[in-house]
């Protein structure tokens, strides 16, 4: 009998919970929002970056080989290229912290699903040309 | 229809009873595919997610999808299952769910049957269902099955007795056990019976929830502790029987309450003087709205409360429902005699 009361208001908070906003995310067929800090794919700005190969002295995987030449205009080291080897890459920020020049920056870009293993070593041309949502608060 | 019941049957009568049954059966069946949609919807919106959205417009598509889908897929018997009772259980347990609708009048123009003890017939007929469910629990040769199936008969047995002795109080104050001759009578008396007899409405909601294997009510069938209860070996077609027996039974189960207690195809508050332009509504509408009203609190209902242990099941049958719907024939009987 004195369940009696607990039942109606239990009744009642599940039906006023019927009408509360959903808690559930439409997709793929709306885009899923990501939070600005979160660390997507990395874009590489080409100019900026001089060489220093700290990012592939402290990356956890070793997943980043880069190759330089001496600049033909002035001093210094320009990139002849620069692969991360995506499948190892585990996306965990450091080479962002320790560049310089912020020439590596992450991205919000999470949807990389490729359907030949050979797409995921990334290439300079394909981390430069990855251009959009670059997160770049305190990096 | 009622009109042909009380005359010879022609040939003609004959075929046009025999097309209105097909088409109950259709609408049963259409109510049965709409109400597991319903239900994953209403579910889906009380733990704040949308249920079924994905097939067809809003989802609409689902249940037949996932009908098609049990009635395509292999008919496992186990070896060592006892073949002719396993193939008997469900059948045995769908026919009565379906041969008790024939006893409810829909509007008092509309209905099959027209016998002075129609709810008799009802409760009558609902038992079978039980023998139904006790043999599909023995004959699947499974000691998970065997423990839902005997789980489920104490329940279901337990539970029919405060149904009964609930009704009973209506079949006093209206003298009659004919199903349309309550409804008659509860249009004579101004209010419907769920306001006299209301703890006998509350206990036969409560005892219908039970009889209907339903949450709070449904250890035998309790999906994460007795993996399916008796129905674990089922696969395919006859698991979709057993599924489409206990929705059948929402279905008699809920046009019984409206009838008994919420006044049939009666027009709401007619004790209001200047409300007699719902008359005007046809009584089927009525019926409808009352009908939805009652399997939307099924559904509500399940998603609100935890399920009952087998033996606080129990106790609750026998020690509480039970002295309280003596109590209320009693004190119906009393003031029925004295007034």
């Amino acid at each position: 009998m004195s369940a009696i009361p607990g039942f109606m208001k239990g009744l009642g908070y599940t039906f006023k919970q019927m009408f509360e906003q959903k808690s559930t995310y439409d997709y793929p067929d709306k885009p899923l929002e990501m939070p600005e800090r979160f660390r997507g794919i990395q874009y590489l700005d080409v100019d900026k970056c001089i060489v220093c190969l700290q990012c592939e002295r402290i990356c956890p995987t070793q997943c980043i080989d880069i190759q330089g030449k001496p600049n033909p205009a002035g001093k210094g080291k320009v990139l002849e290229s620069f692969d991360i080897n995506f499948e190892i890459c585990i996306l965990c920020d450091l080479c962002t912290e320790v560049c310089p020049t912020e020439a590596i920056l992450m991205t919000n870009n999470y949807e990389l699903s490729v359907y030949s293993r050979d797409e995921l070593f990334k290439d300079m041309k394909w981390l430069s040309e990855n251009d959009t949502k670059i997160r770049r608060g305190d990096a | 229809m009622i009109d042909w019941l009380h005359q010879p049957m022609t040939f003609g009568t004959f075929v046009w009873m025999a097309l209105f049954a097909v088409l109950l059966l259709v609408i049963v069946l259409g109510f049965v595919t709409y109400v597991i949609y319903f239900e994953r919807k209403v579910i889906g919106w009380i733990q704040l997610r949308h249920g079924p959205t994905q097939v067809g417009p809003f989802g609409l598509l689902q249940t037949p999808a996932d009908v098609l889908k049990l009635l395509l897929k292999e008919d496992i018997i186990p070896k060592l299952a006892d073949k002719p009772l396993f193939i008997l259980a469900p059948v045995l347990a769908f026919v009565p769910s379906f041969t008790v609708v024939a006893v409810i009048p829909f509007t008092d123009a509309i209905g099959f049957t027209d016998t002075n003890v129609a709810l008799l017939i009802y409760i009558a007929l609902s038992g079978i269902t039980i023998l139904g469910i006790l043999l599909g629990g023995w004959a699947s040769n499974n000691k998970y099955s065997l423990l839902g199936g005997m789980r489920s008969a104490a329940q279901m047995i337990s539970y029919e007795i405060p149904l009964l002795l609930s009704v009973l109080g209506v079949i006093v104050m209206a003298g009659t056990m004919n199903l349309r001759g309550i409804v008659e009578y509860q249009q004579q008396m101004g209010v419907w019976f769920v306001v006299p007899q209301i703890i006998g409405f509350l206990i036969f909601l409560i005892a219908a929830n039970a009889e209907m294997n339903r949450s709070p009510f449904d250890l035998p069938e309790a999906e994460s502790e007795l993996v399916a209860g008796y129905h674990t070996e089922y696969s395919g077609f006859r698991f979709a029987i057993f599924m489409l027996t206990e929705y059948v039974y929402m279905f008699a189960m809920s046009s019984l309450i409206v009838v008994l207690f919420l006044g049939g195809w009666l027009p709401p508050l007619q004790w209001v003087p200047g409300l007699q332009f719902l008359q005007a509504v046809p009584g089927i509408i009525w019926f409808l709205l009352k009908f939805v009203a009652v399997v939307f609190y099924w559904l509500w209902l399940r998603a609100t409360m935890p399920r009952f242990k087998t033996e606080l099941l129990m106790k609750f049958a026998w020690k509480v429902l039970l002295p309280v719907s003596l109590l209320n024939l009693v004190a119906t009987a009393l003031i029925k005699a004295m007034v």
